[in-house]
C-alpha cells in the first residue's frame, strides 16, 4: 500500500467503466433544486477515487472537491466527468494540481456544456428522430415507436461513452472541440437541419384549419376561407399561430402553460364566432 | 375502456422511471420511457390496446417534441405527460367512441393528455425537494469519511421520493381518473362549446411545442428562414420527414462551409465561443 514514485498510476478500464455506467444511469437519480447533479457526479467520481487512493483519508479529502454545485446536459456532461476522471489521475500522481483547479475546470465547463447539450440533443437531435419515428408510427404501427427507442439508446450510450472516454483521453483539451471555431461552424450548420426538420414536422403534423363559410342568400358558398388561405400558402394559419405562441413566449415572457390557456381563450372566441369547428357529433 | 389497479400499478411503475430526476438513467429513463410516443407502446401494451396507445401518444409527442429543461427549470414533467396523460386520453377516446386513428381522437387525446402536464412539474418539485433530506444523509456521510454509503444516497433512497410523489399518483390518478373521464361522456355533449373548443384548443397545442423548440433552436431572425423552408417544402411539396432531412443536410455543408471560409479569410482565429451558450433569450 505505499506510494512509490516510480510506479506511476493509471486507471484502468474496470475502474473507468464503472464510473461511465454510474453516471449514465445515476447523474439525476438524487436530483433537487439545491444541488442538481452533485450527488450523481460524486457516486460517479467514488470508483476512481477508491481505485487512486488506498489510504481511506485520502479519499475523503479527494471527494471533497467534488462537493460542490454541479450541473450541466447530462448527455454532452458526460465528457466532463471523462476529462476530471484524467485530472484526478494525474493528482494522485503529485502531478501540480489541486482540488481548486479541478473545481474551477468543472465549474468553466457546466455552463458552455449545458447550452450547446440543450441546443444540441434536446433541441436538434431529439426532434428529427420523433419526427422520423411519429412518421412511421401514423397508423397506428408500433414501428416509429420501436425505431426511437433502439437508435436513440444506441446513440446516446455509445455517444455517452464516446465522450467519456475521450474526456479521459485529452484532458481539458477534450473540449476545445465543441467550443472552438471548427465546434462553432459545426454547431450553427446543425442548427439548420434542426431548424428545417422542424418546419418540416410542423407542416406533416399539425394543421390548424378554418370552418369559417360565407353563405349567400342562395344558399351557394361564396366564401370559403380555408380554400382560400390554401391557395395563398398552403398552412398559413398553422404556422400563424406557432409565431404567435413563440411571440408571447420569447417577447412577452409568457410561460408555456399561460400560452396554452391564451390558446383555449382564442379558441373559445374562435368557436362562438364559427370562425373554428371541429365538425363533431355523436 | 377500465383500468385496473395492477394496471394502475404498472403505470405508476414506469412512472417512477421515467421522471425528470429519473431511476431508470436520464439517456434511458427521461429521454426513452418517458418520450409521450414511447409512452404511448408502453400504454397500449399495458392496458392492451396497443394502436390506440401508439396514436394517443403520437398526438401527445406533438406538444411535447420539445422538453427541454434549461438550468433544471421544468415546463413540463413527462411522467404525468406519458403515463397519466395518454392513458386517460385512451379512455377518453373510446369513452367518446372516436376511431383512434381519426384525427379529431388525437385533437382529444391532446386535450386530455395535457390537462395532466402541470399535474407532472408539482410533482418534480416534490421529488427534487424530497431528495434533499437524502443528500442531507450524504452530506452527514462525507463529511464522517463513510464513503461507501454514497451509492444508496445516490441509487437507494431516491426510490422513497419516487414511490411518494410517482408511484402512488400516477396509481391513484390512473384508476379513478378513468371513472371520472368515462362519467364525463354523459355531462358533456359533442357537439357544444365546450367539446368544440376542447377540441379545438388541442389542434392548436403542438403549436405550442413547436414555438419552445423554436425558442431553443433561434437566435437570430435570419434562422426563420430555413424553419419557413423546412415548413414550406413539407406543407406545399408534401416532402415526407426524411426528404426534408436530406435537403436539410445540403444547406447545412454549405453552411459549415462558408463558415469555415469565411474564418479563414480575415486572418482572425477568433475563438468563436457561442453567444447562444446558454441563454433561450431573446433575439
Amino acid at each position: 500500500m505505499e506510494n512509490t514514485t516510480d510506479t506511476m498510476k493509471k486507471l484502468d478500464r474496470k475502474t473507468l467503466n464503472k464510473s461511465f455506467h454510474r453516471w449514465f444511469w445515476g447523474a439525476l437519480t438524487c436530483f433537487s433544486q439545491e444541488h442538481m447533479q452533485t450527488f450523481g457526479y460524486m457516486a460517479s467520481m467514488l470508483p476512481i477515487i477508491k481505485k487512486l487512493y488506498p489510504k481511506h483519508d485520502d479519499q475523503v479529502k479527494a471527494i471533497h472537491a467534488y462537493t460542490a454545485f454541479f450541473n450541466t446536459n447530462p448527455m454532452l456532461g458526460t465528457v466532463i466527468v471523462g476529462i476530471t476522471a484524467s485530472m484526478e489521475q494525474a493528482r494522485s500522481n503529485g502531478q501540480n494540481i489541486d482540488g481548486e483547479t479541478i473545481n474551477d475546470m468543472r465549474a468553466g465547463l457546466m455552463g458552455p456544456i449545458a447550452g450547446i447539450g440543450d441546443s444540441l440533443i434536446d433541441g436538434t437531435l431529439i426532434p428529427i428522430l420523433l419526427g422520423i419515428s411519429l412518421g412511421m408510427s401514423s397508423g397506428g404501427s408500433p414501428v416509429g415507436a420501436i425505431f426511437y427507442i433502439v437508435s436513440w439508446v444506441l446513440i446516446a450510450y455509445f455517444g455517452q461513452r464516446f465522450l467519456y472516454f475521450r474526456g479521459y483521453k485529452f484532458g481539458d483539451q477534450a473540449v476545445s472541440f465543441l467550443v472552438g471555431k471548427q465546434g462553432a461552424a459545426i454547431r450553427h450548420a446543425i442548427g439548420i437541419v434542426g431548424s428545417m426538420v422542424v418546419g418540416g414536422v410542423l407542416a406533416s403534423w399539425v394543421n390548424v384549419t378554418t370552418s369559417l363559410k360565407l353563405v349567400g342568400s342562395n344558399g351557394k358558398v361564396f366564401l370559403n376561407l380555408q380554400d382560400k388561405l390554401d391557395s395563398i400558402y398552403p398552412g398559413i394559419l398553422t404556422v400563424a399561430i406557432t409565431f404567435f405562441c413563440w411571440w408571447l413566449m420569447t417577447k412577452k415572457h409568457v410561460s408555456a402553460i399561460w400560452t396554452m390557456l391564451i390558446l383555449v381563450a382564442v379558441s373559445l372566441v374562435g368557436v362562438l364566432l364559427g370562425f373554428f369547428n371541429p365538425g363533431l357529433s355523436y | 375502456m377500465t383500468i385496473s389497479w395492477v394496471q394502475a400499478a404498472i403505470l405508476g411503475l414506469f412512472a417512477c422511471l421515467c421522471s425528470n430526476s429519473c431511476m431508470a438513467g436520464q439517456a434511458v429513463g427521461n429521454y426513452t420511457i418517458g418520450r409521450p410516443l414511447v409512452g404511448g407502446l408502453i400504454c397500449g401494451i399495458v392496458l392492451g390496446n396497443v394502436p390506440l396507445g401508439i396514436a394517443a401518444g403520437v398526438a401527445m409527442q406533438l406538444v411535447y417534441i420539445a422538453l427541454v429543461t434549461p438550468g433544471g427549470t421544468v415546463s413540463a414533467d413527462v411522467r404525468a405527460i406519458s403515463y397519466i396523460g395518454i392513458p386517460l386520453a385512451m379512455v377518453a377516446i373510446t369513452a367518446q367512441g372516436l376511431n383512434p386513428m381519426s384525427g379529431s381522437a388525437a385533437n382529444l387525446a391532446k386535450s386530455v393528455g395535457t390537462l395532466v402536464g402541470t399535474v407532472g412539474t408539482v410533482l418534480y418539485y416534490a421529488v427534487a425537494t424530497m431528495n434533499l433530506v437524502w443528500q442531507s444523509f450524504g452530506w452527514k456521510d462525507v463529511h464522517n469519511g463513510k464513503l461507501d454509503k454514497l451509492t444508496a444516497v445516490n441509487f437507494g433512497w431516491p426510490w422513497i421520493s419516487h414511490a411518494l410523489f410517482s408511484f402512488i399518483p400516477t396509481m391513484l390518478l390512473t384508476y379513478y381518473g378513468s371513472t371520472a373521464v368515462t362519467a364525463l361522456r354523459n355531462a358533456l355533449p359533442m357537439d357544444g362549446v365546450a367539446m368544440k373548443t376542447l377540441f379545438t384548443v388541442g389542434g392548436m397545442l403542438p403549436c405550442v411545442g413547436i414555438a419552445i423548440l423554436l425558442r431553443q433552436i433561434i437566435n437570430t431572425p435570419l434562422d426563420f428562414v430555413p424553419f419557413l423552408v423546412g415548413f414550406t417544402l413539407a406543407a406545399s411539396l408534401h416532402l415526407n420527414l426524411v426528404s426534408v432531412t436530406v435537403i436539410s443536410l445540403l444547406f447545412a455543408v454549405i453552411f459549415y462551409e462558408v463558415e469555415m471560409a469565411r474564418g479563414s479569410n480575415n486572418g482572425t482565429p477568433s475563438v468563436a465561443d457561442g453567444p447562444d451558450d446558454d441563454d433561450e433569450e431573446d433575439i
